[in-house]
């Protein structure tokens, strides 16, 4: 199926998980999780290891069973726990892209991306002409006849993302698919693999532990934590409005721990243990919070200003560490720690600063364990 | 609290002394030599390959006329134009390949079962189809006599007492009773060569197959199989050429009714009047085959380095065989525990029993007789028991030390030189036992070491060094270089190195290794038959004695000699040290 048609039923989804559970012993790795991906679309799902992600991303491809759950791929019911119905890996008609690549070392590019081809039958002329054309798309063209093993890293992810889509799969599955490769090839695979996704039209889900790379692929992101789902939405409102606590320090937000002391609508102040107030905004999916509960300030790091002037709360330097354009800063602020990411040349060792911190960059949560 | 993530340690200005003068007050010089003691491990290694090789090639183109000796192919000449021996040959190279298509097949699955299914008890048979890799195969072979002899033949007479079937037609001294044993008892050397691949086998390789529209059989053929080919080919080879030259087998199930094979042959030529040239061109023609399949080998796995990045590694998934599997899974395991552990330890017992066997037991004349005969009355048995521990206990200390230091110069010597020396210490791994032993012989027989212990010792630990030497370098390759390097950075030198990181990092491999060689030499009979003298019999040759005279009294001894390797088992697992390792 092409995007084309997609239009007419964009609402419904193409991939749809509903209920899902699996344990591994006494261990549940994946607790009842829902979730839904238009066609053409793409969804991250991130989280710490453990959390469940691959999982899931296993499940749907049919290598593990869940223990209760469905999920439909396209109008297909490949499992249904209450049915009694368990599709076969290969009756799924899935590409996927594992993170070790699973280039298979015994065979020459050609032979390993033309594989899923073979399976299905198709020989000669046209599986050589569709193995070099992806080939071509995926930048391997000159390498066609080698043993897959005599490739570099990038290569061979380019192998195992040619083979995932020779067969023209309607979903691909990317498990951690990025991570082995160096920062900078990392970058340019995300780049690549943005373009080939609208060239194609393929649905597809990452999985993932580095925010950067789910915020740059996906158009929905689904926060995983411990089996279940923390939060999900658009990459946008992810990132700068965290719903929970355990998002936000996910994120790499600094966490202030205080009690609430002002509530006006979305708006409101907590008061650290140091004394300092700090403003901000409750965000709507989050917990009701009143005067008087404990709440935690958060607030990215390069939204926490530091000036050499005092400002309405003071802070005292205890490290630094360069990163460029900038340092990053660790402040003793009222007993807490505090980071802070800014240009400030006239920085140095417990130097006491001024501290602002504005209210539009600042969500008020609950705290973690509510 | 506020973490201190940035610490400023200053090094400058703490002390007075320069540090030039700390050096030197603290250079006590280590000695240097100890580092040589690898090299010397390979040296050594090196002749106790070489030289019965050479003497053995040496000899076979010696002919003696009288006083004189003159080169000539004469011994060869004579070998190929004589019928008996393309018998021999043909007979052998039979055993051999059948042995090693059915221990292939037979390995192969139960390592699969085992490793990738949900068969039942799966991890005591994990450890169960080993067994037999500890066992005699001399005593494997007389227990499948009492088993399936014709007439006298346990299993067969169970089956016409009691179900009325016929088996009269089974023989087991025959070639095919020779393949049925040799199968057996190299089914676990497969098993040992397949299992730990197929664990550690990134499980996406397959999972990428699987996903990308494969079914089963077609990923078990074109993914699982050539992934594990080097394995299998490995195994196979050894299992080809060890069995091809076991002498044990052929001697009890052959040699009876007068099927030649080649271990039997060299045998005869050395017995009198013995014919030493004739015996050492069979060797050499033995040792030509070995040495072109193990080039080939060489040349084949060269290509075919499978190593691949690992990610999560997750283990492969285990495959659910559904009821109706799992049964037939659970009766092909047992199958083969029984044929290889249970039936024979069954016959040995009741045999060990009965003073006169006839072929049925019965309790009620059941008696220690033959053990008391042959642990107290024979005179030769105590002192074979007792030369056999000594053989096994020094034996495999001495050649696990050599082991160790091979082992740090494959790893941790110079990469050329590395690969040369692992060639010629991997030799032995593919020459029969009597061949071996024929080259110690010749070497030995006008020396004053001729009919001693120390002679057995040293072919033991020639014939058998590699399968320590590669258990050791196995773990010793997985041992990052860097823990030595800390180590001397901190100030150990090479010696205290190798005592206080690497020997007890190699621990597990250690004791692998030496319960391997210990097991190997209280069974040992290949190259024992030739070299054993008046007073250095072992307690397999003294069972070689005793089943010429009397069943009863070879199942007694062969039982003492089945608790030894079984307590070795014991202790192994005990330890829980494994011999998977590779």
């Amino acid at each position: 199926m092409k995007p084309d048609n997609s239009s007419m039923k964009a609402t419904i989804p193409f991939l749809s998980v509903t209920g899902l559970e699996k344990s591994y012993g006494p261990h549940k790795a994946v607790n009842g999780v829902s979730l839904a991906v238009e066609e053409g679309h793409t969804l991250a799902l991130l989280g710490p290891s453990g959390c469940g992600k691959t999982t899931i991303l296993r499940c749907i491809a049919g290598l593990e069973t869940p223990e209760a759950g469905r999920i439909e791929i396209g109008d297909v019911c490949v499992f249904d726990a209450a049915q009694r119905i368990n599709l076969q890996p290969e009756a799924r008609g899935l590409g996927i892209v594992f993170q070790s690549y699973a280039v298979w070392p015994h065979m020459t590019v050609a032979e390993n991306v033309g594989f899923p081809l073979k399976v299905r039958k198709i020989g000669g002329a046209e599986r050589d002409k569709r193995v070099a054309r992806i080939l071509e798309i995926v930048g391997l063209g000159a390498w066609h006849d080698r043993p897959a093993t005599n490739l570099s890293g990038g290569q061979q992810q380019r192998v195992a993302l040619a083979r995932a889509l020779i067969h023209e799969p309607s979903l691909v599955l990317f498990d951690e698919a990025l991570s082995n490769l160096d920062a900078q090839l990392r970058e340019q695979m995300r780049l690549e693999l943005n373009l080939l996704q609208d060239k194609l039209g393929f649905t597809a889900i990452y999985v993932t532990h580095d925010q950067a790379e789910a915020f740059g692929l996906a158009e929905h992101i689904v926060v995983m934590n411990k089996g279940c789902i923390e939060t999900q939405g658009a990459p946008r409102r992810i990132f700068h409005e965290p719903d929970t606590a355990f998002v936000a320090r996910f994120l790499g937000f600094n966490l202030l721990p205080g009690t609430v002391t002002r509530r006006d609508g979305a708006k409101a102040e907590v008061t650290l243990p140091g004394g300092a107030r700090i403003s901000g905004h409750i965000p709507e999916r989050a917990g009701q919070l009143a005067v008087g509960d404990a709440a935690i300030a958060c607030m990215r790091k390069e939204h926490v200003h530091l000036t050499a002037t005092p400002g309405s709360s003071m802070a005292r330097i205890r490290g630094s560490s360069f990163l460029g354009l900038a340092d990053e800063f660790i402040l003793d602020f009222g007993g807490q720690e505090l980071r802070a990411i800014q240009h400030f040349p006239e920085a140095c060792a417990d130097m006491a600063v001024g501290v602002e911190i504005s209210p539009a960059h600042c969500v008020i949560l609950p705290p973690e364990n509510q | 609290m506020l973490p201190s993530v940035i610490s400023r340690i200053s090094l400058c200005g703490r002390s007075a002394t320069s540090w030039a003068e700390r050096m030197t007050q603290q250079a006590v010089k280590p000695a240097r030599w100890p580092q040589y003691l690898p090299m010397a491990g390979v040296v050594a290694g090196f002749l106790l390959v070489i030289g019965p090789l050479l003497a053995t090639l040496l000899r076979s183109l010696l002919v003696f006329e009288g006083d004189d000796a003159r080169l000539s192919l004469d011994h060869f000449i004579r070998i190929f134009k004589d019928p008996a021996i393309h018998a021999a040959l043909g007979n052998t190279l039979i055993c051999g390949l059948a042995t090693t298509f059915f221990s292939l097949i037979l390995g192969f699955s139960l390592a699969w079962l085992v490793a990738r299914t949900d068969m039942p008890g799966r991890q005591w048979f994990e450890v169960g189809n080993l067994i037999p890799f500890f066992l005699s195969p001399y005593v494997g072979a007389i227990s499948w006599i009492y088993l399936a002899a014709p007439n006298s033949g346990l299993a067969i007479n169970f089956f016409k007492d009691h179900f009325g079937v016929d088996l009269s037609f089974i023989n087991i001294y025959s070639l095919p009773g020779v393949i049925w044993v040799l199968t057996i008892f190299y089914t676990p050397y497969v098993y040992l060569f397949v299992i730990a691949p197929l664990r550690r086998m990134d499980a996406a390789l397959e999972d990428a197959a699987r996903v990308h529209g494969a079914g089963f059989w077609f990923t078990l053929r074109h993914v699982t199989l050539p992934l594990l080919s080097p394995a299998l080919l490995s195994g196979a080879l050894v299992v080809f050429v060890t069995s091809a030259g076991l002498f044990d087998v052929p001697l009890a199930l052959a040699s009876p009714s007068g099927i030649r094979t080649m271990p039997t042959e060299i045998f005869a030529s050395v017995q009198y009047p013995s014919d030493f040239g004739r015996a050492a061109a069979f060797g050499v023609i033995v040792l030509c085959v070995t040495v072109l399949l193990a080039l080939w080998q060489r040349r084949y796995l060269a290509g075919r380095r499978y190593e691949t990045v690992t990610g999560k590694g997750y283990r492969p998934r285990l495959l659910a065989l559904g009821p109706w599997g799992r049964a037939a899974a659970l009766a092909f395991q047992c199958f083969y525990i029984g044929i290889g552990v249970v039936l024979p330890t069954i016959a040995l017992v009741l045999v060990s029993l009965t003073r006169l066997w006839t072929g049925r037991f019965d309790p009620t004349r059941a008696s220690l007789a033959n053990y008391e005969y042959v642990l107290f009355n024979y005179q030769l048995t105590q002192q074979a028991i007792i030369n056999s521990l000594i053989l096994a206990v020094v034996g495999a200390t001495l050649g696990v030390g050599l082991s160790v230091l091979q082992a740090y110069y494959l790893n941790r010597g110079a990469p050329k030189r590395r690969s040369i020396a692992d060639a010629v210490l991997s030799l032995p791994l593919g020459i029969p036992g009597i061949i071996l032993g024929l080259g110690f012989l010749i070497l030995a027989i006008r020396t004053p070491l001729y009919s001693t212990l120390t002679i057995v010792l040293i072919a033991y630990i020639a014939r058998f060094f590699p399968f320590a030497t590669r258990t050791i370098s196995a773990m010793f390759g997985s041992l990052n270089p860097e823990l030595e390097q800390s180590a001397r950075a901190a100030g150990a030198s090479w010696a205290e190195t190798l005592r206080h990181i690497i020997l007890p990092l190699l621990r597990p491999a250690l004791i692998a290794a030496w319960i391997m060689l210990f097991v190997i030499f209280i069974r040992e009979l290949g190259a024992t038959i030739l070299l054993y003298a008046q007073g250095t019999e072992t307690i397999s040759v003294v069972l070689v004695v005793l089943s010429d005279r009397s069943f009863g009294y070879a199942a007694a001894l062969a039982m003492v000699q089945l608790l030894l390797l079984l307590g070795a088992f014991a202790i192994m697992r005990a330890t829980k040290t494994s011999i998977v390792q590779s």
